[in-house]
């Protein structure tokens, strides 16, 4: 099957003061596909994680420059509501970070801002959602309890699901499984799988397995660059590039 | 990378190339043993047959534990895969190189029937063809291990060619019949080596290029083509 192009991003720039984190990057993702960002530490992968929905703007002193495309829509033009940006895309971090608020309420946050009052349309979006994020089964029984009461892999899976509340047509997710022990690990890798069949995912991850099980797609950053952007099982048994031999085989530097 | 990691990646490289310079020796000694009719080296290919054995042992369990533990990635996987391949390989070749040297000591009194044969031929091809895929190994030198995939067939064809030779003999004089199917069977444990030694050379190319190139011909031939055709 063709892949059709979800975010298109062209010359991207961006310096932290005079700082430059990001250099001419040039990437096509695609749709329905999980990408995963690898690189050293400073390589500029969140950062550039972060441009794709602005979070980036929250830092006092950030420049960017070029352009990130969404559904053929410069992300920066200036009359794009950030608001509905972060609707569309939406984010999981790595640390869970659920509101000190009951399960259900977690989820029904976003759909209330967004609007939304009507109990039923709301229990509907908490169901749906919470099966979307495998999360249902272990919490149907008690909603009202507090998101905070969840374990760690439970809270990031609420987070996951409190992200598809607001109808998000994109993931970013920042090393989402980084805290967890190798179960909740497996079951967050389970449900980028899952996802992915209807969401787009781009993920950041330090851990070059997960990014080789998970991901359709492999971009390799260093120093601010894209030094190399294929297929995952490319990246991972012959990729072209020598840093990013070097990288993948841990040889580097 | 952790240093235990290269050290163990080292250390397989370090047993498989024990285990090359082992099987090599035994093919040289089955060859050496064909062309001259000499038995002397019967009783150590067999000896050096448990410690090629020893090594395709040590081979699995340090490829094993390797990919338990590191789970490597690009040209490390490619290697420890190739490894396991090529280890197969190599321990089928010291084997056939045994078959060989006992169907040889079977066939003292038939030694004109060899040198008429194109037997000597035959193992002189497959000889060269296991020694050039060892050395396309070690050098990964794709251009040598593609020429040792090119001339399997021309041992495909001499064996063919003994098939028919050996099999006018036995119709010609009832005399010499169990010393040509002995025969008949060497010529296939050369043609088994040939074999053996193109998939090597297949490997390597895996090994290099991330290509893989075995079954090549599958969507041009019938899969009993493939295999090689049989001597009729």
């Amino acid at each position: 099957m063709e892949n059709t192009i979800k975010i298109s991003v062209n010359d991207l720039n961006l310096f932290y003061g005079k700082k430059q984190a990001l250099i001419d990057i040039n990437i096509d993702i695609f749709e329905k596909n999980a990408t995963a960002l690898i690189g050293p530490s400073g390589c500029g992968k969140s950062t550039f994680l972060r441009s794709i929905n602005r979070m980036n703007e929250l830092i006092s002193n950030v420049t960017t420059t070029g352009e990130v495309l969404i559904g053929g829509k410069n992300i920066f033009d200036a009359g794009v509501d950030v608001v509905t940006l972060r609707k569309k895309v939406g984010m999981i971090f790595q640390k869970s970070n659920p509101f000190p608020k009951s399960i259900f309420d977690n989820i029904a946050f976003g759909p209330r801002v967004n609007g939304i009052k009507d109990k039923k349309t709301l229990d509907e979006i908490v169901e749906r959602t919470l099966r979307q994020a495998a999360l249902w089964d272990e919490v149907k029984d008690d909603l009202q309890k507090s998101g905070l009461s969840l374990s760690g892999g439970q809270q990031q899976r609420l987070c996951i699901a409190r992200a598809l509340a607001v109808d998000p047509e994109i993931l970013l997710m920042d090393e989402p499984a980084s805290a967890l022990d190798p179960i909740s690990t497996a079951k967050i890798e389970e449900l980028i799988f899952e996802l992915k069949k209807n969401y787009s995912i781009v993920i950041v991850t330090h851990n070059m397995q997960q990014a080789a099980r998970v991901s359709d797609f492999t971009a390799f950053f260093y120093m601010g660059e894209l030094i190399e952007y294929n297929e995952t099982k490319r990246i991972f048994t012959n990729p072209l590039k020598k840093q990013t031999e070097d990288y993948v085989t841990g040889r580097f530097g | 990378m952790d240093r235990h990691f290269i050290r163990e990646i080292e250390e397989l490289k370090k047993t498989l190339l024990q285990m090359v310079s082992a099987v090599d020796e035994q093919v040289e000694m089955a060859y050496n043993a064909l062309l001259t009719g000499d038995l002397t080296n019967s009783d150590a290919i067999k000896k050096m047959d448990i410690v090629v054995d020893q090594y395709d042992n040590q081979i699995k369990e340090q490829a094993k534990k390797i990919l338990a533990l590191y789970q490597p990635v690009a040209s490390d996987l490619r290697f420890v895969f190739t490894a396991i391949m090529i280890n197969n390989q190599l321990e089928r070749c010291g084997d056939l190189s045994v078959n060989i040297m006992q169907r040889i000591k079977k066939t003292q009194e038939a030694r004109d029937i060899i040198l008429e044969s194109d037997l000597l031929e035959m193992i002189k091809l497959a000889r060269f063809m296991v020694k050039d895929a060892i050395d396309a190994f070690i050098h990964e030198d794709t251009q040598l291990a593609k020429t040792v995939m090119d001339r399997d067939s021309y041992v495909d064809a001499l064996n063919k060619a003994a098939f028919k030779f050996l099999v006018g003999k036995m119709e010609q004089n009832p005399l010499v019949v169990k010393a040509c199917a002995h025969l008949l069977i060497l010529a296939k444990h050369i043609e088994r080596l040939a074999d053996h030694a193109t998939n090597i050379a297949e490997d390597v190319i895996f090994l290099i290029s991330d290509e893989i190139v075995t079954h090549r011909f599958n969507e041009e031939a019938s899969p009993a083509e493939d295999a090689g055709e049989l001597p009729s």
